[in-house]
């Protein structure tokens, strides 16, 4: 005989977003390694003396307890485990955090286990809260999103036939899961990358997070990759990301 | 549903008007609108009445952007107030709390909301324009950030330094750290952190 689920389970997280209902109350998105997608409410969180308030505000990693409720579960205890203070302290580090826990959101299967898709997000707000390139860093998480959620994008070779690409400019169609030979363009939608683009894209593939931030990465060859990976997530999720604009749009320093 | 069970038009319409409010759901708005059918016709016209005339006199104030029948409203007309100093705040009722502490001197500046990217709410939705206008066309030495302490607070913060910073003002916020009566064994890092940065001298 099947045991009865239980009725608490502990488990770490990242504070996705936050929304408020109620009165005090607040609904949590939560991204956890091995219940995917949770929502939760968390009672009372909203008011000056709670003790929960500072433990579940968006982006902060945290150890909850949380117990099964009949619609959504309810957080019963929590502690910050990171409150990533370098990223809040830092209105670029921020934007790009914020672009990245909504792509989670919008990504994460809900109650499903999401290991990979968890660590790729604490690596990147980790390497975000130690000051690397913020711009760099949403690159490098779209990239490996779109892998760890199946919709890898092929950057090595052509996505359609396989073969190697020259070294010359091609084309990267997000309908097509990544970039393609010249063969295989013919009549394809999608826009050119040259040759640099196309290393960035590599490059961030098989390094690191701090690895990949550290690239010097001329502002025309940016551009091209953030357009190009933008366009495969917009593939993907049939909308804009509504955090896309702020981060892409902020004022220099 | 038989016709003689349905909910009659006005009261439907009532009901949905009242949906449409902050904080309301569905069982409230019908106790609202069932209410209000009950009671005396003259209740019902005071309150009606009251609505569009809340809505007929308050306007925003063309230098604090707050809610008033007069333009300029009441603290910016003072002479009393301090003009160089303004306090931004997200919401006119966050001026009523800071009037109640009776210690502010200065002028205000409303925000009517804060940056909530993920909810799609950008700089563009608030009136942070009128803010960087205030300060490059005035006397302007102070502005005091007095945003709630919370993600969203602290990205508009930010935003808004980066926007004044090309006009040398002075940007400052209210102080963080633990509230009165709050223990420290549950307080967050976060809250930690900004309590021991805004240590004070005894």
């Amino acid at each position: 005989m099947a045991g009865r689920p239980p009725r608490t389970v502990a488990t770490e997280g990242v504070v996705l977003r936050r929304r408020p209902a109620g009165d005090a109350d607040a609904i949590l998105v939560l991204l956890t390694p091995g219940e995917g997608r949770v929502d939760a409410v968390a009672r009372g969180v909203r008011k000056p003396q709670s003790k929960l308030r500072g433990h579940v505000e968006p982006v902060t990693r945290s150890r909850f307890l949380l117990a099964h409720g009949r619609s959504l579960d309810v957080v019963a205890q929590a502690e910050s485990v990171d409150a990533y203070l370098g990223i809040k302290a830092n209105l670029d580090a921020l934007a790009a955090a914020i672009y990245c826990c909504e792509l989670a959101e919008r990504f994460a299967a809900e109650r499903s286990p999401q290991p990979d898709l968890y660590l790729l997000l604490v690596d990147v707000l980790d390497a975000l809260a130690r000051g690397v390139n913020p711009a760099l860093a949403a690159r490098y998480f779209e990239l490996h999103l779109l892998a760890v959620c199946g919709f890898e994008l092929q950057v090595a070779a052509c996505a359609s036939c396989g073969a190697e690409l020259p070294e010359a400019d091609a084309l990267f169609s997000a309908a097509s899961g990544g970039l393609l030979c010249a063969a295989c363009r013919v009549e394809v939608p999608g826009r050119l990358l040259s040759v640099r683009a196309q290393k960035v894209l590599r490059y961030a593939r098989r390094a690191g997070v701090d690895a990949f931030c550290g690239v010097r990465v001329p502002a025309e060859t940016a551009e091209e990759v953030r357009a190009a990976l933008g366009e495969a997530v917009r593939a993907v999720l049939d909308a804009e990301p509504r955090s896309a604009r702020f981060f892409e749009t902020l004022p220099p320093s | 549903m038989p016709e003689s069970l349905a909910t009659p038009e006005p009261i439907q319409r009532l009901i949905e008007a009242f949906h449409r409010l902050p904080g309301i759901g569905p069982k409230s708005a019908q106790r609202l609108a069932y209410h209000l059918v009950r009671t005396s016709p003259q209740e019902a016209e005071s309150l009606a009445r009251a609505i569009v005339e809340a809505r007929e006199r308050i306007h925003y104030c063309s230098r604090c952007v707050n809610l008033t029948e007069r333009d300029p409203c009441a603290v910016c007309a003072d002479p009393r107030r301090d003009q160089s100093t303004i306090c931004v705040v997200e919401q006119p009722l966050d001026v009523l709390a800071i009037e109640r502490s009776g210690i502010y001197r200065g002028v205000y500046h409303v925000l009517h909301g804060i940056l909530n990217p993920m909810e799609g709410i950008g700089p563009e939705h608030l009136h942070i324009d009128a803010l960087v206008a205030r300060v490059a066309g005035g006397d302007v030495r102070e502005v005091i950030m007095a945003t709630n302490p919370s993600l969203e607070g602290e990205a508009t913060v930010m935003y808004i330094q980066r926007v004044l910073a090309p006009h040398g003002v002075r940007v400052t916020r209210l102080a963080r750290g633990l509230p009165s009566g709050a223990d420290l064994e549950y307080a967050d890092t976060m809250t930690l952190a900004r309590a021991l940065e805004g240590r004070q001298e005894l």
